[in-house]
């Protein structure tokens, strides 16, 4: 009975391993204010053999401990003291004004576009904005934690999808298939080819295909860095908004 | 069968009757009530009218040999503000007399002026008729109690002051007691029947006269409207703001909470049940705060007990949950804006829980009256005073909400007590 016990954890230990495997030692401080909420967050990650530094209730707190800490990644809650605007937006700036090598993972209550565009305006690598809900769908949430530490992008879906509303009416972007706008979306979550292709059980290079169409239809030179693609896709989309 | 349900319904018809009757009385007795002090406040109006009328005949005789002219201004002048208190007479106790544009005050324009010439036709009516309705209206009644009372202190009464009251002979005997009585009891019927009708006769050329005119611009009247309307939007939207906060702030978080607790309890499900088992268990609490909160969030939205029992029964109810004995003493009339009374339901509980927790009070009053358009809300205690807003106490939400509907808050509290709070706010209805 011992025995199976021992045997089945340490399964599940690898089991969880081969996930944690790519985060584990990851360095990470916490700034939310809600200290239920916090707590919750730090002893997800921790169970899933992550190194929460530190937490924080507010952005002072969180700057501050980034400072003493250098954590790989900081995740920042938007709404926190004193007026529970967008203090962990401007905090999420400062942080990486002072140190551009920061990863940053930005978790909001509700998608405020400009907040999105505030925060990756200044270049999207090692970036995310994510809904907090995303966090309960551990393997996910865990997977965009990876992307943002190793200097990729997490853009949740409902941001894209917001982009795309605003900037339907705009002919250029008429001209992508449907198919072809679920790969944008795809890419501006910030998920590489083969990813893409999983989701959407294609083939990689079917999606291949469909990028350079995609870039060929929004006159923009295809590159292969992960991080160029969103940004170019963000920015295109951003100056629509902006435009329109 | 047939019987008893008839005579029951006999007796409820009786009933139905006597219940009629008694509503009829107790209705034309107010209106009476009502119609006595608007006559007599015309009387206000009218008593400086009739000066007024004087002193101009007097300006305007003497204008024939120059005099006058120099003197014109000041009782025009004193026509405009005399129009304008009647004005907001008649829209204490009516439908608003809306004001027009302020006439001029020099001479010449003013003779030509349409609004000084309405004025000035108000005020030959309303210097007579209007006068003469007003003593009336107040001297009736008092003719109609003494006469009707006639009887009970005439004996008492020497000779000479025995005069009835149409000035016609003396009453010197038991019969001609009781015919002053019979006479009282018309004039009771005559104020009942016609003071309603007078009242109305009275007012008319104020109301006629005195309102914007179709030709008026009533653009001035239209910024003033626009004003407050903006001022009672903008307390809107600090109120929905305040109700985003709480929803994105306090329950989603909870929630947020409750699925963040639930993906790490199943990642942690096959390798540590136990430990799986205690994250559920949090899961559950955080949810339960999350229900708790949303109670909270919509109750402060509009207590549904003010839509039950309105604000007196509101306030009552709180007073009589309080651990401290309670007076309470409510007199709002009408009823005020919903968030408006929700407001002073918040108040009101708030300050009961400070004083049940922190005052060691033995007695505390609740007053709330409505006066001018405001409602005005007062809690007092009689313990040991020195409260203190930051002391943790829920006055500074409380205080945020009285500021969004533009109302004011005053805290008195000495060391030693008494503690009293005082609240205003526009009823906004």
């Amino acid at each position: 009975m011992e025995h199976d016990r021992t045997d089945t954890g340490t399964n599940a230990g690898t089991d969880a391993g081969t996930n944690a495997g790519t985060n584990a030692g990851t360095r990470i401080v916490i700034a939310e204010d809600d200290a239920l909420l916090r707590e919750g967050l730090a002893l997800l990650l921790r169970a899933e053999g992550l190194d929460v530094v530190a937490t924080a209730g507010n952005p002072d707190e969180a700057l501050a401990a980034i400072d003493e800490h250098k954590p790989d990644v900081a995740i920042l809650d938007v709404r926190m003291p004193p007026t529970h605007t967008d203090e962990g937006i401007v905090a999420a700036v400062e942080a990486r004004r002072r140190r551009p090598d920061l990863a940053v993972l930005v978790l909001s209550a509700y998608v405020e576009q400009s907040f999105a565009t505030e925060l990756l305006g200044g270049g999207v690598g090692g970036l995310g904005y994510l809904l907090k809900e995303r966090v309960g769908r551990v393997e996910e949430f865990l997977d965009a934690l990876h992307r943002v530490a190793s200097g990729g992008t997490a853009i949740d879906p409902e941001v894209v999808a917001q982009l795309f509303t605003r900037s339907r009416q705009d002919s250029r972007l008429e001209r992508l298939s449907p198919r072809e706008r679920d790969v944008l979306a795809l890419m501006a979550e910030g998920l590489g080819n083969t990813a893409i292709a999983e989701r959407l059980v294609v083939t990689e290079g079917a999606v291949h295909k469909h990028i350079r169409s995609i870039f060929a239809k929004l006159d923009l030179a295809p590159t292969d860095r992960v991080d160029r693609r969103v940004a170019a896709v963000l920015r295109y989309l951003e100056d629509l908004r902006r435009l329109g | 069968m047939a019987g008893p349900s008839e005579a029951a319904d006999a007796t409820t018809t009786g009933a139905d009757w006597r219940s009629g009757l008694t509503d009829t009385v107790v209705r034309s007795l107010s209106a009476a009530r009502a119609a006595t002090g608007e006559l007599a406040s015309g009387l206000g109006t009218a008593l400086p009218a009739l000066l007024l009328l004087l002193w101009l005949a007097v300006t305007a005789v003497t204008s024939v040999v120059g005099v006058g002219l120099l003197m014109a201004p000041a009782p025009l002048r004193t026509l405009h503000s005399l129009a304008a208190r009647e004005r907001a007479r008649l829209g204490r106790r009516g439908p608003e007399v809306v004001a027009p544009e302020p006439p001029p005050t020099r001479l010449r324009p003013a003779l030509v002026d349409p609004t000084t010439r309405r004025e000035l036709r108000w005020l030959v009516r309303h210097a007579t008729l209007g006068l003469a309705l007003g003593l009336l209206g107040v001297l009736l009644p008092l003719v109609a109690v003494r006469d009707t009372l006639f009887p009970l202190y005439w004996k008492f009464m020497p000779g000479n002051m025995t005069a009835t009251s149409v000035g016609y002979g003396n009453a010197h005997s038991w019969p001609d007691a009781l015919a002053v009585a019979m006479l009282g009891l018309g004039w009771v019927f005559i104020v009942l029947g016609l003071g309603p009708g007078m009242a109305r006769l009275q007012a008319r050329p104020g109301r006629q006269l005195l309102a914007a005119g179709p030709e008026t611009d009533l653009s001035l009247r239209i910024v003033e409207l626009t004003a407050t309307r903006a001022a009672a939007l903008d307390a809107h939207a600090t109120e929905l703001r305040r109700i985003e906060r709480s929803l994105h702030d306090g329950t989603q978080n909870r929630i947020v909470s409750v699925t963040v607790l639930l993906g790490a309890a199943r990642r942690m499900v096959a390798r540590d049940p136990a430990g799986a088992d205690a994250l559920l268990e949090r899961a559950q609490s955080a949810a339960e705060q999350a229900l708790a909160e949303l109670r909270t969030v919509s109750r402060s939205i509009l207590p549904p007990v003010l839509a039950d029992r309105g604000l007196a029964g509101a306030l009552s109810g709180l007073a009589a949950n309080c651990a401290v004995p309670c007076r309470i003493d409510v007199d709002v009339p009408a009823r005020c804006a919903a968030s408006v009374e929700a407001t002073a339901y918040f108040v009101v509980a708030e300050a009961l829980t400070n004083i049940a927790k922190h005052s060691g009070a033995e007695h505390a009053t609740v007053t709330a009256y409505s006066r001018g358009g405001r409602l005005v809300l007062c809690v007092e205690d009689d313990g040991r005073g020195g409260a203190d807003e930051d002391g943790g106490s829920g006055l500074t939400g409380i205080r945020d909400r009285i500021a969004a509907h533009d109302g004011t808050l005053s805290l008195t509290s000495p060391t030693g007590g008494p503690t009293t709070l005082k609240v205003e706010l526009p009823c906004g209805a």
